[in-house]
């Protein structure tokens, strides 16, 4: 065997070399279905309260720098599936917010302008009008008891929830959060749809926020 | 920073062959091979048989028959898991489809004992002995969440080295093995405790 067959073979070789190193999986078929994130203060308890009070529109992130609020058609199907939840867990929506032991706010990332994982509690301060304490009434701030970490893309969805009775401090703890998300497709009706299985997914496993099992 | 060793490995190799003479053995006294292999790693993180893996290894013939050196592979496997609801402890759960990934490095020492070393035909039996780094992936939304551990590796093999033409040495090689790594990893709800894998080699030989 000559020296020039055997550095052909060589080529060959470190080719496949190149070729075949780490290998990273094709991730295009990860997003037929929304993530679902759900998490929860362990110090809460759920069974204790009542009522809920939801606003009928959804806070649109990164779209300007002032609040933009969703509130058409699909948007109302979003906020119906979210109470559909809240209420087959046994709490009662009210059209006071005074009145309610819980409080929910939802936000959907319309751009991107974010990508944040963190464990400051008071990470909210870093979003320009956000939901603010004042929505809710006196309180000096919201903050999280627990660590969460989100990267968000756009279409991603947030729902908190906000222990409106507590808080000596007037200070509101969100005591269970949901973060669904996925990649748009340009179909906004496999969008929704995909959405509101992700609100189902949430409840569904959320079992702590059953006010009794049934 | 794998596939940059991998590849300045791969390319120093290169320049080896290149720069040899065209003389009749070109390891007087050992040999060279390059494998590509196929490996079933037995566990249920990244399960998927693959081909997406290589092996580089050389040899100083201590006797005729017993020859040591170096050697470094590397391979993916992968997996998929459909969707399914984790359970990530204090209530926290996460519902989503994943990749499953499973890379492995081992390098170390490897040795050998040949039989028929004037035949064309000439088995042996091998063992290798060095350090496993691996790195268990996951990747679901738009994360990849892994981690990197390192293990004790063991690897016997049986093999069969074919040189239609003896005294020129460059011929074809092809091999069975099994490998034992010490590894642990954890990521998510998933756990690797020592990485079990059988494979085959097929390459050539200097």
């Amino acid at each position: 065997m000559t020296v020039k067959k055997m550095f052909c073979a060589a080529i060959a070789l470190f080719t496949l070399a190149i070729v075949a190193c780490e290998k990273e999986p094709s991730t295009s078929d990860l997003h037929e279905d929304y993530l679902v994130y759900t998490a929860h203060d362990t110090v809460a308890e759920f069974p204790e309260f009542d009522t809920y009070y939801l606003p009928d529109r959804i806070l649109l992130i990164g779209g300007t720098d002032k609040a933009e609020y969703w509130d058409d058609e699909r948007a109302q199907q979003v906020v119906a599936a979210v109470a559909a939840g809240m209420d087959a867990a046994g709490y009662t929506r009210v059209a006071d917010k005074e009145l309610a032991d819980l409080g929910l706010q939802m936000s959907y990332v319309r751009r991107a302008t974010y990508f944040i994982g963190y464990d400051n509690p008071y990470w909210w301060w870093y979003y320009p009008y956000y939901w603010t304490p004042g929505y809710w009434g006196d309180w000096t701030g919201w903050y999280y008891p627990f660590h969460v970490h989100y990267g968000y893309t756009s279409g991603s969805m947030l729902i908190e929830m906000l222990d409106l009775v507590q808080t000596p401090d007037k200070k509101l703890p969100v005591v269970w959060n949901s973060f669904i998300g996925g990649l748009l497709t340009s179909d906004a009706d496999l969008n929704l749809r995909r959405m509101l299985d992700g609100v189902k997914q949430a409840f569904a496993q959320s079992p702590y926020l059953l006010k009794s099992i049934r | 920073m794998n596939n940059k060793y991998v590849r300045i490995l791969a390319l120093c190799l290169l320049m080896l062959a290149a720069a040899l003479p065209g003389k009749a053995q070109i390891f007087p006294n050992g040999y060279l091979n390059i494998d590509w292999q196929v490996n079933a790693p037995d566990g249920s993180f990244a399960d998927k048989v693959s081909g997406w893996g290589m092996n580089f290894e050389g040899g100083y013939r201590i006797t005729p028959a017993i020859a040591v050196g170096p050697f470094l592979s590397y391979h993916t496997n992968l997996g998929s898991v459909g969707r399914r609801t984790l359970q990530l402890g204090d209530g926290t759960a996460l519902t989503t489809n994943q990749k499953h990934s499973l890379f492995q490095l081992p390098f170390g020492v490897t040795g050998r004992y040949s039989w028929f070393n004037s035949s064309v035909l000439q088995p042996y039996v091998g063992l290798k002995l060095g350090a496993n780094y691996a790195q268990m992936s996951s990747y679901y939304y738009i994360v990849k969440q892994y981690d990197d551990s390192w293990g004790f590796y063991l690897s016997p093999e049986i093999g069969l080295t074919i040189f239609p033409q003896p005294e020129y040495r460059f011929g074809f090689h092809v091999a069975l093995y099994y490998s034992y790594a010490t590894n642990q990893s954890r990521v998510l709800t998933y756990s690797v405790n020592n990485i079990n894998n059988f494979g085959l080699r097929v390459g050539v030989s200097f």
